[in-house]
This record gives C-alpha cells, structure tokens and sequence, in this order.
C-alpha cells in the first residue's frame, strides 16, 4: 500500500544552548501513513506530538533518521502544495482580515484568481466567518482565530492534512464541523494526521491511531481492533412496550450473562447543536463566528448537481473555469442550510449517508418537511456510525445494510 | 513569483502597521517645509539653497536609513517570534523567495518614501528663488553657481622623482651624506623620503615673488551660451598666518602657449587680482572663452612680494577647475539614486543579520554597521595613522573587514549637490556595481543561505 507519509527511526534531541542535549522529544520513531488513512496521534502533554509534525514539515532538523511525505521531502514546493496545515495555535498575520488572509495563502500556492475568490468563499461560509470577514483577525476570539487557520490549512484543498489539535477552542459544532469535515475529505480519498486530546473525537474519526508516550509509540492499531469489546453485545430498538422488554428479559435470563436495560440519552453535543442552532435563527448579526455545520463545496466534492468531481478538479480543466465564473451561484447554494430548523447537521449528515443523492437544494426543501421523527432516525443512524466502525464508515451508501455493534 | 509578490505585498502592509513609519513620514512631511523656510545660511540666496539641500538631504537620508534598517530587521525577526513563517514555510515556496519577497516590499516602500521626500527637497529648492524674489544678478549666480552639475578636474600630480634623484646625488657629491648612511638601506630610504616630501611641498608653494603654474587639459565645456562660466576653486595654507588672516595674489587664466612661442594668443587671457582669507575654499569665475577649442587651459598664480610676506602654499587638493557638464536635475536625481543604493545595502544587511539573529541583536548589528560606515573614511584615516605598531594585525583583520562596509561618507549626495559637483553616469555606475552586485548580494546571498538552512521552529532561550 501506498505511504503518504513515512518516518525512519525519527528522533530529534532537543539541546540547550551550550550544546548538552536536554530532551529526546522524538525517539526513533517509524510511522507509516497509508493513503486515505484518518490517522491519530495521541500522547499526554509533552509527548512529542508537535514536534513529529514539525520535524515532517521541515520546521525542525531530525537529529537521525528522515521522514517521506509522498515519498519525497516536505520542503520541496511539489511535496507541500499537497499538503494543509493547521498548527498548533494559531499564527496569523494580525492586520490582515479574513479574506485577506485567505488571499495571501492562495497565492502562495499560486492558485488563479477565481479559484482563489470561489474558494474563499466557501471556506468563510464553511467556518461561519463571513459576517467578521472584513475585521483584522487579530481582532479574533481564539475559536474565531482557529476557524480561520483552518479555513488556511484547507484553502489548496490539500491531499493530505496535518491538523495539530485542531478543535482546541472550538465550540462543540466547530468541533463536530471538523469531524465531518475529516469524515467528507476522507471520503474523497484524502489523507489525515490529527493530534488531539479529546479521545472522543479521535475514536469519531481515526481509522488508526498511534499513542506516544516521551517521544516513543506505545500502542499502535486499528482504532476497531483497539476498542472492540468482544465479550459484549449492544442492541438498540425504537420505542418498545414493557411486554416487549419483559420477553427479552427472560431471554437473557436463560442465557445466564450480565445485562443492562436503560432508556439512552442524548449526547450533550447534540442537544448543544440543537440550542445553539434554535438561537441562531433569532440573531441574525452575530458578533462571533456563524454556527454551522456546512463543508465548503470543493472539499465535500460536491458541488450543485456533480457528485463525483469536486470542483477542483473542474477547476483543473479550462472549460471548467469559464463555467465556474458564468454559474457564479454555485457557491450560492451553500447559504441555505444555515436556515434550516433544528438539527443543523443534517445537511451533512445526510451528506454522508447518501453521498450519490442527487440534486442537493431539493433535499434542502424537503428536509424541512420531513416529519421529525424521520429526521431524528437519520441523525442517530449516522451518530451510531460514526462512533461505530470504520469499515462501516466506507460503506455508507447502502443504509439498508447497516448493523450495528458489530 | 505570484508567490513572491504576496510577500512582498504583505510586506508592506505590514510596516505601515508598524507605527515608526508613520511617524518617521509625518517627521519629515513637517521638517522639510519648515527648514526651507527658515534656513538662511550665509544669508546669500545661494548659500540659503546649499544650506537647505544640504540638511534635508542628510535629514531624509538619517531618517529613511534608519527605517530600513528597524523594518527590514522587524519584518524578518517578527514573523519568526509571531511563528507566522510556520504556515509560510510550509507553503509552496521557497525560503529565498520569502526574503526576496521581504527584500522588495522595503525597497519598493523605500523607493515611493524617497521619491517623495526627494521630490519634496527638489520641489522646494527649485521654489525658493521663485518665491524669494531674487535680482537678475543673482539669478545668473545661481545658474552658474548652483543649479548645475560642475565637472571638477585636478591638476595631474607633479613627478618629482627626477628632481628628487639630482638632489641626492648632489648632496652625496657635496659629502653632506655620509658613507655609512648610503650603506645603510633604512637611513637611506629615510633621506630620499623626506627629499621627496620637501619637493613636493615645494610644487606647491609659492614664496613672495615667485609664481606657480598648473596645466589643464580636456575641458569639454559643452554649453554654447556666451555667459558659460568656469571656476577655479581653491583654498590657501601659509607659511606665516598673517594678522588678518588674507592673502593677497595675482592670477593669470587663458591658454598660454602661444604667449610661450611669443606670438599673440588667440583666445582670451584673464588676469586678476585678488585678496581671499586662508584655509578656507574660494572660487573664481571665469567666462568659457578662455578655453579654446582642444581644451587647453594653464593657471598660473603669482604670490606677489610688494602685498604678501608669507609662503602662499596650496594644499594636496587645494586646486580644482569646475566647469559644467550636466544640470541640475539630473545631477539632483543621480544623487538621490545613491541614497537609494545606500538603502538597498541596509536592506540587505537588516535581512541578513535578521535571518540569524533576534530583533534586538539584529538592530544593534545594523546600527554599528551604518554608524561605521558612515565615518568610513574618518576610520580609514585614524587607523592608518595610528596603527604604525600593529601593522600586520590591523592589515589583514580590522581593514578587509573595513571594507566590506560600503562608505556612506563617499555615498553622500551632498557631496556632490552642495558644492554643484558632476556625479557622473559613470562614476555611479561603478557605487552600483560595488555597493549593489557586490557588497549588498553577498550580505543577501549570505542572509538566503543561513535562512534556508535554519531550524525556523527551533526555540532558544
Ligand atoms: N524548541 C524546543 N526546544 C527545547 N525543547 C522543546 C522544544 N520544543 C519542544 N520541546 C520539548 O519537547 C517535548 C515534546 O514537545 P511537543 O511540543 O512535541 O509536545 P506535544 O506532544 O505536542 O505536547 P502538547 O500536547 O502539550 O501539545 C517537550 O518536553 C518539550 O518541552
Ligand atoms: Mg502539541
């Protein structure tokens, strides 16, 4: 299998001034990253997580060993125009607004000037900016100032990206974005280094995760293979009587095991979307980052009406630009699920579910008058999924065929 | 290179961020015009000009260095302590291209706030004239005087050698040098020295009664106007300070071969008498005709003995024959373009130290730097005087390192603008070349090249 990223005995000793060395932050360390992997790099604090991510950008000088990204160096333009960044906090330019921002790396990455507008864009929709798009970013909450790092990291709609804790001061729908985010980009093919602390996060979205501890892995391993409990069973049922319950009861009885019946409960982030998405409907001019759960339409790769071409790739071809600048209401569509009543994420949620639905604004129409209850199946279904396994995960097209708890 | 100008362009914004621009602009915006309204010089109108131009210049040229060197060190240190070059790096660009993009939004910056300030000092002296009502005499003055580019020439130095031999051989005849000096090499080194060092003096000076001459030639005056002059600039030194500090003497300008050949000349001879205070430079006005069409023009100065009682001696560059060559403007702008080298090198070096050093340590660097090199010539001279003990050690480690700084006393427009001196397409070719592809490149390609090879996210305390 292809490696999208490969280190060799990495190791990187970190020495005072004098010259004694004081900390081994990274300590021979071998990690391979296949393509269109969801990876996750886990640690306490100081374990040398950032310090990985900066030897494999070139930020630092391995003190032995060499690391690959698609099996050449990182400091080559041809290796890193394929790759987005977000660091660990975030570094911007504080008198530049979000879009100008967003602008000065685009032309960094030499991208034409319409791919550039369309795309920033759709990232300031995506991370909820547009309204503050016109203040210096200096000016930014740190959640704001992480939106736009990520909008940055995101705007070379990167083959591979290195986020480095990335929902660090992101409210929970900030949070949940970038997971879906990671979940759409990984469907598109794409390849994701994520260091993070929030285990809850990492086990939503990592095929594969690594642990570090002081520079060295500990445990590395499918996140299904790791977290499966295989002597427990879950089932989980709509709405059943009490006779129902009493007739599995006795089941389980005979069958002599340990169980557990209780009604679930939501999960805060959930029911933190529905509050915050109810009040946003109220204001209309936030003074903070917009709430949404909407990913920008070339990272999706889904733009109005295609389903398997992302943009960019129309965008590569010259016929496609020219149509991009005629249909300039493209990047339209975007705005509106952000008017969509109760659970924001749908959208998305769908999204994912079935990625080959065609005609996205009439699902739009009609998700406002699905009846509730469908909704809510629909949404939970994808919950399950995502915190069930990745396998599944690829799978998603076929809702039909879906088991759960393995 | 779309790349490039987004740093570039970033650049700039960033430093008008930086308040010390803004201030540094409105410092200059409101100096400029009071000091050309207040500055009176010598009280003469040419003298008010020269005083004007003289302390603008130096005044935007302090001010505008010293900007260089704060925001080409800032721009480098502080993306690097702000970690914004962490998401700049690792962008599809090259670190050379992240200084060169640094490197051209100062010097486009640099080059707007020149023109400006420049233009501002050219505005306001070509102005004053104008504005100060002058008389059609001293109008013409200035013509002749000051708005102009004067080709300077300098007597070619005489060879004394030969003189110098006669006199050693004449004085070993007479016995007045004894065998075992001719022996020994040192003292007899020592003798021809000082022959040489009291002939050469003796060129140059002039006794009561006696009269030196110096020869010209290749004066191309190109000008056609009848009033077209030309100056003979000089300064006086005594043997004898006289009590009111004035020496009086004769001259005779015009070409004097004909004179020579005892026929009568052709073109115009000037004499005059005159009565000018020592050590201090004087310039007589002579009209163009005195110099025919080859170019030829003799000097020839009388100490006369009936006035004066003291050795009238000219010093090393105590004479010069200025004529014009181009105007003033041109003169004006080929000036500012040497601040502008002396701003491109400061780019370069602030880029340079920055690439390595902090804020602070990057700026005390520059700050020595252009502090030595704007009295270059001043340490050149102390230390070639005061290292007779330490020779060896001050040739081959203080002055190669001396050298590496461009010499910004040289570099000086005033230089040239004040005294209304021809700074010719030439000779500022040549600042260019030293100053620009060498001096300034090799600080840049040194700055490139430790940029390239540093840890950027390496954190020393
Ligand atoms: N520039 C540096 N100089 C010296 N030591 C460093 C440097 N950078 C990191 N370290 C040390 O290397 C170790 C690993 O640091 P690193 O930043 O990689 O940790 P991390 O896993 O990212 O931690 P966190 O979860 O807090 O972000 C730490 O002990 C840290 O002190
Ligand atoms: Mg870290």
């Amino acid at each position: 299998m292809e490696h999208v990223i490969e280190t060799f005995s990495l190791t990187k000793v970190f020495s005072d001034w004098w010259g004694r060395s004081k900390v081994c932050a990274v300590d021979n360390l071998n990690l391979k990253i296949h393509k269109n992997e969801v990876f996750g790099l886990l640690g306490p604090n100081g374990s040398g997580k950032t310090t990985t991510i900066k030897l494999l950008l070139g930020l630092l000088h391995p003190t032995k060993g060499r690391s690959l990204i698609f099996g050449g160096d990182s400091t080559e333009p041809k290796v890193n125009s394929r790759i987005g960044f977000l660091p660990e906090e975030s570094y911007l330019y504080r008198y530049l607004n979000a879009r100008e921002t967003l602008d000065f790396y685009g032309r960094l990455f030499d991208l034409p000037v319409e791919v550039r507008r369309m795309r920033i864009e759709a990232l300031l929709d995506m991370v909820g900016l547009k309204a503050v798009a016109n203040r210096a970013v200096g000016t930014y909450s740190k959640g704001m100032a992480r939106r736009i790092g990520l909008a940055a990291a995101l705007i070379n709609d990167p083959e591979l990206l290195i986020l480095d804790e990335p929902t660090t001061g992101l409210d929970p729908i900030g949070t949940r974005q970038i997971k879906d985010l990671i979940l759409a980009l990984a469907r598109r093919g794409k390849t994701i280094l994520l260091c993070s602390h929030l285990l809850a996060d990492v086990e939503d979205v990592c095929d594969r995760i690594a642990i570090l501890y002081s520079g060295k892995i500990v445990t590395e391993g499918m996140v299904k293979e790791l977290l499966q409990q295989t002597d427990k069973r879950q089932i989980t049922t709509g709405l059943v009587s009490d006779a129902v319950i009493d007739k599995i009861r006795q089941l389980l009885d005979s069958s002599k095991t340990e169980y557990s019946i209780a009604t679930p409960i939501d999960r805060l982030e959930t029911f933190f979307i529905r509050i915050v998405s109810a009040a946003q409907q109220k204001v209309h001019t936030p003074s903070g980052a917009v709430s949404t759960t909407k990913l920008g339409d070339f990272l999706v790769g889904q733009p109005e009406g295609e389903i398997k071409a992302g943009i960019i790739e129309q965008l590569a071809s010259k016929e496609a630009e020219k149509k991009s600048v005629e249909q300039p209401a493209s990047t339209g569509t975007v705005n509106k699920p952000a008017e969509v009543p109760l659970p924001v994420d749908h959208d998305v949620l769908k999204g994912l579910v079935k990625p080959r639905e065609p005609a996205k604004p009439v699902a739009v129409k009609k998700q406002t008058d699905e009846p509730a209850e469908e909704v809510r199946q629909i949404n939970k279904n994808i919950l399950d999924e995502l915190t069930g396994s990745p396998e599944a995960k690829k799978n998603k097209e076929d809702k039909a065929d879906k088991q759960q708890g393995g | 290179m779309r790349s490039i100008m987004a740093v570039a362009v970033n650049t700039i914004r960033q430093i008008l961020r930086l308040k010390i621009a803004v201030i540094f602009i409105v410092l200059l915006a409101v100096l400029l015009p009071v000091m050309g309204l207040t500055m009176t010089g010598d009280g003469t109108i040419k003298g008010r000009l020269q005083t004007f131009i003289s302390y603008g210049l130096s005044l935007a040229s302090l001010l505008l260095c010293l900007l260089t060197i704060i925001i080409s060190v800032y721009t480098v240190t502080s993306d690097i302590s702000g970690r914004q070059i962490y998401t700049v790096v690792t962008k599809p660009v090259r670190r050379y291209q992240i200084l060169v993009g640094k490197f051209l939004g100062i010097i486009i910056l640099d080059f707007v706030l020149l023109i400006i300030f420049t233009g501002a000092i050219y505005a306001i002296t070509i102005m004053t004239p104008k504005i100060a009502g002058v008389s059609d005499e001293e109008k013409t003055l200035l013509k002749n005087e000051f708005f102009t580019a004067r080709q300077g020439l300098k007597p070619e130095p005489v060879d004394v050698s030969k003189d110098v031999q006669q006199t050693f051989q004449s004085l070993v005849q007479k016995g007045q040098i004894k065998p075992e000096q001719l022996q020994d090499e040192q003292s007899r080194r020592q003798i021809i020295d000082d022959i040489t060092r009291s002939k050469e003096l003796a060129s140059r000076s002039a006794a009561p009664g006696q009269i030196l001459n110096w020869q010209f030639k290749n004066i191309k005056i190109k000008s056609t106007d009848p009033n077209t002059v030309l100056f003979i600039r000089f300064k006086y030194e005594v043997s004898v300070k006289p009590a009111d500090m004035m020496v009086n003497s004769l001259w005779e300008i015009g070409d004097d071969r004909d004179i020579k050949l005892g026929q009568v000349p052709k073109t115009k001879i000037y004499q005059l008498s005159r009565r000018d205070r020592i050590q201090a430079f004087h310039e007589i006005a002579i009209p163009a005709d005195a110099v025919p069409a080859d170019g030829y023009l003799a000097i020839g100065f009388i100490n006369p003995p009936q006035l004066n009682d003291t050795v009238v001696i000219f010093p090393p560059d105590g004479l010069e024959v200025l004529y014009k060559a181009d105007s003033f403007s041109a003169n004006f702008a080929r000036s500012v373009l040497l601040l502008f080298l002396q701003l491109i090198f400061l780019c370069c070096l602030g880029i340079c130290t920055a690439s390595f050093l902090s804020m602070p340590t990057a700026l005390l660097c520059c700050l020595i730097v252009f502090a030595t090199a704007t009295v270059s010539s001043f340490i050149f001279e102390s230390f070639d005087t005061l290292s007779s003990g330490t020779e060896l050690f001050y040739r081959f480690t203080i002055k190669p390192l001396l050298h590496i700084l461009p010499q910004f006393d040289l570099m000086n427009p005033n230089e040239f603008l004040v005294p209304s001196k021809l700074l010719s397409w030439s000779a500022l070719g040549w600042i260019v070349f030293i100053v620009v592809c060498v001096k300034s490149l090799l600080l840049f390609l040194l700055g490139i090249l430790l940029f390239s090879f540093r840890e950027i996210a390496k954190i020393i305390v």
